[in-house]
């Protein structure tokens, strides 16, 4: 009974300890302008300066050089149309293709219409005339505008010259005999081919991750370099490493469920990106996420010795994890070493599965291969968090003590 | 600027930051997109038809190259949830029926539907599927007019009456790895110029050595920065060439200009990054500030420098902001120079801007040199 009762107290007090590092750890945060910047200033603004880049979503009107060499009323309604669509216009006919080409080195436009001087003679004669696109490829969303309404427009263009070569005398045998076979594209959860639907969603997630890597090693590296960080256990205590990462990583849960709410339910409804989740299913699936990606910051501020050298280290590796994670390049498409080598991370699990539940309507149910994945990261990362702890801890303990040394014998 | 050398060697941060790091951005962003474009695309496919025809139209839609069916369903519900589970991409549905519809002239009609939350993905597939469908009623319409005894030339130019001939000047193979790393590889290294740059000059007042640092140049602050910066120079300078071989020379991308202009490019994009760096810590001169600034420019340089997304479709207010970034007037120069092989006299202004870069911090030195003189290290 007596060691019952010891086990109960000494359990409770375990649970104030934590409490207490908790406690300080949310002062230490929110003292720290440095940390604050991270946790709460970069979530803040930063989605919302992202959206805004690419809030047009598609590109319109891109620039190209009209070259009539045919200068007949079918080649006029050819390019005509080409003007009317959208997504190009013709800022110029030139007379030949030396004058197109200055106008595209002068960055004036990303593209060039050539019809040929034969083009009506061999379509009135029944033959195939051909058009030449030429597009600049500096930008692939050149390329697809210049291709996608030259076809559009000489689809459109054949329709009815057939018709005309019939001569049907309704208009159900014109659809009949012009298109045997119709066919209808459907684009899903993205409608609009928009490009800030397609990103910003994976940016989000990277954002939750990188600031969390970001903040918790700028806290490390100052305490590491202070040679403070034994001074954070439980008064008079020399180990207590599991209470430190509860009560650090609870204090950084509770920043990031409410910065999380902001990035994943906020952002995507201001600039009204495809949103559809089940929210239950989209919280359950934000659990782990958080939970590993705090293990995983907390892990990896091993690699940081000081308060600055976090933002060299971890800046740049956002690049790479935003195509690592399959959205930038198509997940189908990574070579076998580096998907594997992706799974280190939690963004990768993170991203796929937000895309899946945000914008495509799944059910945890469907994300189930994300969602083990991040709870087994939790898992190890808690693990390697608590290792790098205990040896951070003692690391500083020691050069703490060697500097007293130092002081000591210079005193004296 | 031994003195320089000496810190460099000492602390791995610096070895990592100016030359494994971007090392290995290179290797990751070159092995990922070895392919150029993503080849077999999972695509489901849902035949209610199941005829000859149909399995036909399937069969030479799995022999494109971006897209490999890797299912078939038997229903649209069954596709789309694999297609939330991310198991495929896009699915190709032909209703029951089709086929004795076009027998009967009824105008049947098949539907593809791909997940553009995946953008590159989806739009590749659709390409193919796109194409295959037009194909398939093109075949449909030849065999029609070859049964009436129109002969297949005249059938061709019937269906097809004009034909569109892209050229994709420069990558006619649309090689994303073309496009996009051209312009990602340099950004990395302009990031890490940022830091560098910003990282060395703050740690001097950090560590409390800028006396002995000025002491050496003579109290002159140009000769400091000069002797400071030198050995970054020629390390990133080094790292940048060593990428620029491996692009051009080993990968072959397309390259068109000459191995001076392309030096040149490289050194000003160099030259440029570290006289923003300065600027950055002139105007902010405490550490952290100043590297957060720069990781913040330096990340957003990827988006608002266009090359995924051109800049002309952004707001107009980003448009002129989009100046303010290094890396937009080096991939200017880029499309300019490497990929079009145009003259320079059509690059002179993305090339002033830089130049500008470079020299920018001019003005401020006073404002540095005082900074360093006064200022104690804040956290």
């Amino acid at each position: 009974m007596k060691e019952n009762k010891s086990l109960y107290q000494h359990f409770l007090r375990a649970v104030s300890e934590t409490f207490l590092i908790w406690r300080r750890e949310c002062v230490r945060v929110f003292r720290d302008q440095g940390v604050l910047i991270f946790f709460i200033l970069v979530p803040l603004l930063y989605p919302l300066l992202y959206a805004f880049i690419y809030t047009g979503e598609v590109v319109r009107e891109v620039p190209v050089v009209a070259v009539d060499q045919s200068h007949t009323a079918l080649s006029r309604e050819f390019l005509t149309r080409t003007d009317a669509a959208p997504d190009l216009h013709i800022i110029a006919y030139a007379s030949d293709m030396e004058e197109a080409k200055t106008l595209m080195k002068e960055q004036k436009a990303y593209g060039t219409i050539l019809i040929p001087s034969d083009f009506s003679k061999r379509l009135n004669s029944g033959k195939q005339a051909t058009v030449a696109a030429y597009s600049d490829m500096s930008g692939l969303l050149y390329y697809k505008a210049i291709l996608s309404v030259c076809t559009d427009v000489s689809l459109d263009m054949n329709r009815e010259i057939q018709i005309e070569r019939l001569g049907n005398t309704t208009d159900e045998q014109d659809n009949v005999s012009t298109a045997p076979l119709e066919y209808e594209y459907v684009p899903m959860f993205n409608p609009q081919n928009g490009f800030a639907s397609f990103l910003i969603p994976a940016v989000l997630i990277l954002i939750i991750q990188q600031t969390l890597l970001l903040g918790i090693g700028q806290i490390n590296g100052t305490a590491r370099e202070q040679h403070t960080f034994h001074l954070q256990l439980p008064p008079g205590k020399r180990n207590g490493t599991f209470r430190i990462i509860l009560g650090k990583s609870l204090c950084y849960f509770m920043v990031y469920a409410i910065m999380s709410t902001w990035l994943l339910l906020a952002v995507p409804k201001i600039f009204s990106l495809p949103q559809i989740p089940q929210i239950w299913d989209l919280m359950a699936f934000m659990l782990p996420f958080l939970l590993a990606c705090i293990f995983f910051a907390m892990t990896m501020s091993i690699l940081v010795f000081s308060r600055e050298s976090c933002m060299p280290l971890f800046v740049f590796t956002s690049v790479p994890l935003l195509f690592i994670s399959g959205v930038s390049w198509p997940g189908a498409a990574i070579p076998e070493i580096w998907k594997i080598l992706s799974w280190i991370v939690p963004s990768t699990f993170g991203v796929n599965g937000f895309i899946r539940i945000n914008s495509m309507g799944a059910l945890l149910d469907d994300v189930q291969q994300e969602y083990y994945a991040l709870w087994i990261q939790t898992a190890v990362y808690f693990f390697t968090a608590a290792c790098a702890y205990y040896y951070m801890i003692r690391q500083s303990r020691r050069l703490a003590l060697k500097q007293q040394k130092e002081e000591k014998g210079t005193d004296s | 600027m031994l003195r320089e050398l000496r810190i460099l060697v000492s602390r791995p941060l610096y070895l990592f930051c100016m030359v494994i790091a971007p090392l290995c951005c290179c290797l990751f962003f070159t092995t990922l997109m070895n392919e150029g474009l993503p080849k077999n695309l999972p695509v489901g496919v849902v035949d209610q038809d199941n005829t000859s025809t149909t399995r036909n139209i399937i069969r030479n839609l799995d022999a494109f190259t971006q897209t490999g069916i890797s299912k078939q369903y038997a229903n649209i519900a069954e596709a789309r949830k694999d297609m939330q589970r991310g198991k495929i991409y896009a699915f190709y549905y032909i209703p029951k029926g089709t086929t004795d519809d076009v027998m009967a002239s009824r105008q049947p009609k098949v539907s593809f539907y791909t997940n553009n939350t995946f953008l590159i993905a989806g739009s590749l597939i659709y390409r193919d599927m796109r194409t295959m469908s037009e194909l398939a009623k093109g075949a449909v319409g030849l065999q029609t007019m070859q049964a009436r005894g129109i002969p297949e030339a005249a059938a061709r130019a019937f269906l097809q009456p004009i034909v569109i001939d892209t050229h994709a000047l420069q990558n006619p193979w649309l090689n994303y790895s073309v496009y996009l790393n051209n312009t990602i590889l340099p950004g990395i290294l302009m990031l890490m110029l940022f830091m560098m740059t910003v990282f060395s000059i703050g740690s001097e007042i950090k560590n409390n050595t800028q006396k002995e640092w000025l002491e050496m140049a003579d109290q002159n602050i140009m000769r400091a920065l000069l002797g400071k910066l030198a050995p970054h120079t020629l390390i990133f300078y080094a790292v940048a060439l060593g990428i620029n071989v491996y692009l051009y020379g080993v990968l072959q991308f397309p390259f068109h200009c000459s191995v001076g202009a392309l030096m040149l490019s490289t050194l000003v994009m160099v030259l440029a990054s570290q006289g923003f760096g300065v600027l950055v810590f002139s105007l902010l001169p405490t550490l952290r500030l100043a590297l957060s600034a720069c990781s913040l420019w330096g990340v957003v340089s990827f988006s608002i420098s266009g090359f995924t997304f051109p800049v002309m479709a952004m707001h107009p207010s980003l448009q002129m902001l989009s100046n303010l970034f290094p890396l937009r007037h080096y991939f200017l120069i880029y499309v300019n120079q490497i990929l079009n092989g145009y003259p320079i006299e059509y690059a002179w202004k993305p090339y002033l801007a830089l130049v500008i870069f470079i020299l920018i911090p001019l003005p401020f030195l006073g404002r540095l040199h005082k900074a360093l003189r006064e200022f104690n290290y804040i956290p």
